[in-house]
Formats: C-alpha cells, structure tokens, sequence
C-alpha cells in the first residue's frame, strides 16, 4: 500500500515536472517579454490616445498571442506550425488572399466622387507614390537586395493591404516587420503628417479656399470603376487582385442594384478579414524573427517613406499651383492626402485646413488624392511585382 | 431567352477553358536508352543512362511532358505516338486513336500542377501502367514525336529529334530553343534550366541605386493615373455640357408655352374663340406643377405593404394558451 502511494506520488511528480516545462513560465526569453510589451503598448495607444483601434487592437492582441511561449513539441499551436489554427489563418496573409478582400471592402466603401468631381486630384495621389521610391533608394543604399527594398519601400504608400501582399511575394521574410510598421505608421499620421505639412506652406497657402465640386451624376459614379479596372490592368496586370476588387467592391456601391453586397463587402466581410489579418500580422512577430537590425532598419525606412510621400503631395500641389488659374488653386494642405490612407490622410487636411482658417473646409477636397493615392499605390505594388517577381 | 443565353454562354466558356488547358502541355525532354550500353559499358554516358529506370527498374526510353502554365491541368485521355501517319487530315479519329498511344484516365499522377512534368516510358509495354506507351523510341535513327489533344484531332505539340549521342537527351530550354543535353545534365521530372530570379540581379548590377526604377514606376503610375483624368475629364465635360444643353432646351420649351399660353390668352380674352379664363388658370396650374416636379424619372423606391389579413398568425392556430396578465 505504501509502495503504491509513493509510486503514485513519484508519477504525479514526474507529470508535473514535465507539465512544467510545456508552460510559459518555463520556456520564456527576454525577447518574448519585450514583445509582449510592445503589443500592450499598441493597445494603449489604440485605447487611450484613439490612434486607429480597429487596426492596433488585433495587431497589439496578435503581438502578445504569438509572443507567448511554449514547447515546441509538435502540439500544432504556434503559427509557423502546420496545421495550427493560427497558421490556417496566417495563410491568408502568406498566400495574399486578405489583401484583395480588404480592398473589396474598401472599394465597396469608397466614394470616388470627389475624384471625379475634380479629376486634376489625381495627379497629387500619383505624386505622393514617391515617398515609395524614395524609400526604395534610401532601402537601396542601406544594402537591401532590390527584392527586400521594394517591400520596405512600400511602406510609403501608407496602404497596410498593399504592404502585406507585395512583401509576402517580394520579400516573405520580411513580412511581418513591414506589415507592423506599415500599420504603426498609418496609425501615426496624425503624428508624422502634420509637421511636413506646416514646414512646407506659409500661412497664406493653408488658408487657400477651395471651389465647391461639382455635382457628380451616377452615371459617372457608375463608369469610373468599370474604366479604371480597364486603364489600370491593362497597363499594370500584375496589380489585378488588388485593383480588381478594390473597383468590384466600387462597383457593386455604385451600381445602385447590388447595395446588400456592397454593404456586406463594406462591413461584415471586411470586419471579418481585417480582424485576421490585423492578429495573424500580429502574431508574425514573433520575437526570434522580429527582433533583429532589419526590423529597426524597415521602421526607420517606413519612418522616411511616410515623411518624403507627404512631402511630395504638398509640394506638387505647389507645382501645379503654378500653373493654375488664380481662382482654381488647391490648398497644398490636401497634399498630404496623396498617401493612401483613407480616410485619415483626408482628415488630416481637414484639421490642418481648419486651424488656419476656421471656415475653411477641405475634407471632400482632399478626398480625392486621398483614393487616387488607393489606386495608385496598387498599381504602384503592381508594377514592382512586375519589375521583380 | 436569357437562360438560354446564359447556358450558351458557359458551355462556350468551358468549352474554351478546356482547349486552353490542353495547350499548355508541351514536350519537355526525350530521352533513348540505347540497350547495348546496358551490358557492362563503363563509360560515363553508359553509367548514367543505367540510372534512368522505370517503376519497376527496368532502363527505357522516355519523354517528358511539361504543364507549362501556372495553374493545374490533367493530361489524361491525350495521345503520344512517333507514326507520323496520324498527320493525315482525312484520317478519322478512331483510326488515328489506333495509331496511337493514349494516356489512361484514373490516375492521379496525370494531373499536373504549374510547371510540373511527367515522364512517359516508351518501352512497348502498356502493361506496366498508365507511365509506359505503346510504343519504342527508335534508337540510332531520327523521329518526331506527336502530342495529340483527347480529341485525336488537335496536335498540341510535336519535336523532331535526330539520333542521339549514349546518355544524351534532347531537351527544352525555351519555347522554341531545344538543345542536346549531354549525360550529366539529362533532367527526368526535372526543370532543364535552373530558373534564377534574373531579374532582380539585373536591376541590383545595373540600377544600383534605384533610380531607373523610380523613373519607371512613377512613370507608369502617372500614366494610368493621367489617363484616368483625361478620361473623366472629357467625360466630366461632356456631361455637363450635356446637362446646359438640356437646361436650355427646358428653357426654351418653356418660353415657348409661355408664348402660346399669351397667344391663347389674347385669342380668348379679344376674340372669345371658346376659351374660358378658368381653363387658362388649368393649363398654367398644370405647367407649373410640371416644372416644380410633377415630371419625374426616379421612383422613391419604397414599397408599401397594405395590411392583409390572414391566418396564418391567428392565435387561435398557437400552440400554447396565450399568457394571461394579471
């Protein structure tokens, strides 16, 4: 009886110490620790200071859940491993397919009528693309392979979506650092935009009042994203997926039959995708892969794509200024807008618009650089992945 | 009609759909084994040739077909031969099925992915299953070998190879450059090219710091971008242009009436021809009521529903008692 008791006790004790080394407690480094910091700071800033929610909630959860460790012992939990219900998801983010779905829901809630209203806005969405090969060169000459670069480098269209599926063909490597970044910045441009913004205009230029748009019929709203995918997949069709459902989902609004898909594309189809996306990225973070120089060094280069993109809106306001009417000039303050982060580039004018004039509202103005900078940073993406897959 | 239309539709499509897929499979690589060398030859050639075996490792001639699209695609049901009687036009395609080899259905091995290749024995001997033909590769001598659609009828491919070297093959490298491959660079189910990612070499040797590329990029960017301002420019113009003219046109209906309605106005008030003032007041009432709004081209959209009643919520048909408040 004795002999059986210590037997059992013995058993029980083995089990628990080998429970023990399964736990996180057990298998926890440095590296872990800093990265779950990381993502309850991202959660912070989400909560507290409002800094885009929808996106730094799931990426912050997602830091924390792929940054809790355990055993490798072929449990199929983590999300490198085959198998795991995290990696199920995290293949919509490997293979590309959350990409286009996002840009289905954006399509779906974009409104191109300020675009169309003022199609010479399009110019300035085009020109903000160059915070992407300024980046690329900067990438370039800190020793990135043209491949990695052009995945850093894309970072400066200020498009998470696009980030994603340009590294995860580009540069897969590197994903989940440009993906963090990509999104961390987005989430910054009320931070990061604004200061370029005010260096790069007097205050008689902020103060530029703006003619009203015209109305624009339905058959415009209709026509636009049936010749856009014609204009821009023709010249650029390694963009398809992206440009392909970002005009679907404009489509669907806009034909006026299709409302319940479009809603459905526009929110719970686009809540659902964000919501994996935003955790499976999260989770790629993993802190053997994420802390490395290369992170430190794409988010120094995100850091100057989003500056040189902003940059190059507002000065190119000021270049076509030059050759406008006097009573057709654009604020330079929707220059801004040119990157495509929608719609907090355009709010960002709005802000900037109003503190230098307090009935100066810019917001449908900077609307249209503000999609254009959608389309182009796709086709910007595009032509990249032509370039060099 | 419009179903009709619809079935004719994708029967068309997937009709197409299926003659594209076929078209992808292109001859990859052939290769002859040559029987004497397999009776104790030392020689490089000999000794690598004796590594080239089927399933069962017996040494055989083989040809590889490649799937070179990038999607999957099933070679099942298509034919190989090396007669060329089958180019005859006339020949009824049962015949040509006669004179040639058929790749059986039911095997999984004949789907292929993107890129993928399988090899087929040409050893004679069908019996060994759906990887071994009908027929021998001719050793010493010059043929061609014929890759034909399911149908018996559509050639897909066809490469004339002359005698072969010991050990050599004849593959592939592009789509209309073939080569002699020597013994040790004889590729079965292989890639005969090892594809690099040239491209990125190529901007990293000439475009070191990127600045072709930038120009390229931005330059396409705002091409289609400048395109879509052309177009919705123009079409921007010509809309309004065409909403002025239908204001004008408006106008000027209007101001026509108006003239009638003074003409009819003074024909009724000087000569009294039948026209009371009343009617007068009916038809300016009624001109009016058209201008602000009474024509109309857009429907609200909202459906009413009158209530109607029926059974099928009756209480009497619950089947429990209805709560009793108390």
């Amino acid at each position: 009886m004795l002999l059986e008791s210590v037997s059992t006790m013995d058993f029980i004790g083995s089990k628990l110490a080998d429970f023990l080394t399964y736990t996180g407690f057990a298998n926890v480094e440095w590296a872990n620790i800093i990265m779950i910091v990381v993502g309850a700071f991202f959660i912070w800033l989400a909560i507290k200071k409002d800094f885009e929610p929808l996106l730094l909630i799931p990426i912050g959860l997602g830091i924390i859940l792929g940054n809790i460790p355990f055993k490798a012992a072929g449990l199929e939990i983590g999300l490198y491993e085959d198998n795991s219900v995290l990696n199920i998801f995290y293949q919509g983010v490997r293979l590309g397919w959350y990409p286009p779905l996002v840009f289905l829901g954006i399509g779906a809630m974009t409104d191109f009528g300020a675009l169309i209203a003022n199609p010479k806005l399009m110019l300035i969405g085009a020109a903000a693309q160059f915070g992407i090969f300024g980046a690329y060169m900067i990438a370039l000459a800190m020793g990135f392979e043209p491949n990695q670069a052009a995945g850093i480098a894309i970072i400066g269209g200020a498009d998470g979506p696009t980030a994603i599926f340009l590294s995860s063909k580009l540069s897969p490597n590197l994903m989940g650092a440009i993906a963090v970044c990509a999104y961390s910045y987005m989430a910054l441009v009320p931070v990061i935009q604004p200061g370029v913004m005010k260096l790069l205009t007097t205050k008689a230029q902020r103060q530029i009042k703006m003619k009203p748009a015209r109305v624009v019929s339905q058959t415009e709203k209709m026509l636009f994203p049936i010749v856009g995918l014609l204009i821009t997949t023709f010249i650029v069709p390694s963009g398809l997926s992206l440009l392909g459902m970002l005009f679907f989902g404009n489509l669907l609004k806009e034909s006026t039959k299709t409302t319940r898909l479009a809603k459905t594309a526009g929110s719970a189809l686009n809540d659902i995708v964000v919501m994996l996306l935003g955790l499976t990225v999260g989770c790629s973070t993993q802190a053997s892969e994420f802390l490395t120089l290369a992170t430190v060094k794409i988010f120094a280069l995100g850091a100057f794509a989003f500056i040189i993109a902003t940059a190059s809106g507002v000065i190119f306001v000021h270049i076509m200024n030059i050759f406008l009417p006097k009573d057709q000039k654009i604020n330079p303050l929707i220059g801004n807008a040119g990157v495509s982060a929608v719609p907090m580039a355009a709010r960002i004018s709005q802000s900037e618009g109003l503190k230098a004039d307090p009935h100066n509202f810019l917001l449908m103005h900077a609307m249209g650089p503000n999609v254009a900078g959608v389309i182009g940073s796709a086709v910007a993406a595009g032509v990249l992945l032509g370039f060099l897959s | 009609m419009r179903k009709l239309l619809s079935v004719i539709s994708l029967l068309i499509a997937s009709s197409a759909a299926f003659a594209q897929g076929a078209h992808y499979f292109k001859i990859n690589e052939v290769y002859v084994h040559t029987p004497a060398c397999s009776k104790g030859d030392s020689t490089k050639a000999c000794y690598k040739q004796a590594s080239y075996v089927d399933e069962y490792g017996q040494p055989a001639s083989w040809i590889e077909i490649e799937n070179t699209s990038y999607s999957t695609h099933d070679i099942r049901n298509c034919f190989l031969t090396t007669n060329p009687a089958v180019l005859d036009k006339n020949m009824p395609a049962p015949e040509r099925e006669k004179l040639m080899s058929a790749i059986p259905a039911g095997d999984p091995r004949t789907s292929l992915t993107a890129k993928q290749r399988i090899t087929f024995f040409a050893d004679g001997n069908t019996n060994r299953g759906t990887l071994h033909l009908n027929f021998k590769l001719p050793v010493g001598e010059p043929f061609t070998i014929y890759l034909y659609d399911g149908n018996a009828v559509d050639l897909l491919d066809s490469i004339h190879v002359d005698a072969l070297p010991v050990g050599s093959s004849y593959a592939r490298i592009n789509d209309t450059e073939w080569q002699v491959c020597e013994a040790d660079k004889v590729t079965p189910n292989a890639p005969n090219i090892l594809y690099h990612n040239d491209k990125i070499k190529e901007f990293k040797e000439k475009d070191p710091h990127g600045i072709a590329m930038t120009l390229m990029c931005m330059g396409v960017v705002f091409a289609c971008l400048i395109l879509l301002f052309v177009f919705f420019y123009i079409f921007g113009w010509a809309m309004n242009r065409a909403a002025k003219l239908a204001r004008v046109r408006a106008i000027r209906a209007i101001h026509e009436q108006a003239e009638r309605m003074v003409e009819m106005a003074k024909q009724g008030t000087t000569e009294t021809q039948g026209i009371n003032m009343e009617t007068y007041a009916a038809v300016i009432g009624l001109a009016l009521h058209e201008y602000f709004g009474g024509t109309h081209d857009l429907e609200s959209g909202i459906l009413t529903i009158h209530q109607t009643p029926t059974t099928w919520a009756d209480k009497s048909h619950e089947l429990r008692v209805t709560p009793q408040h108390h």
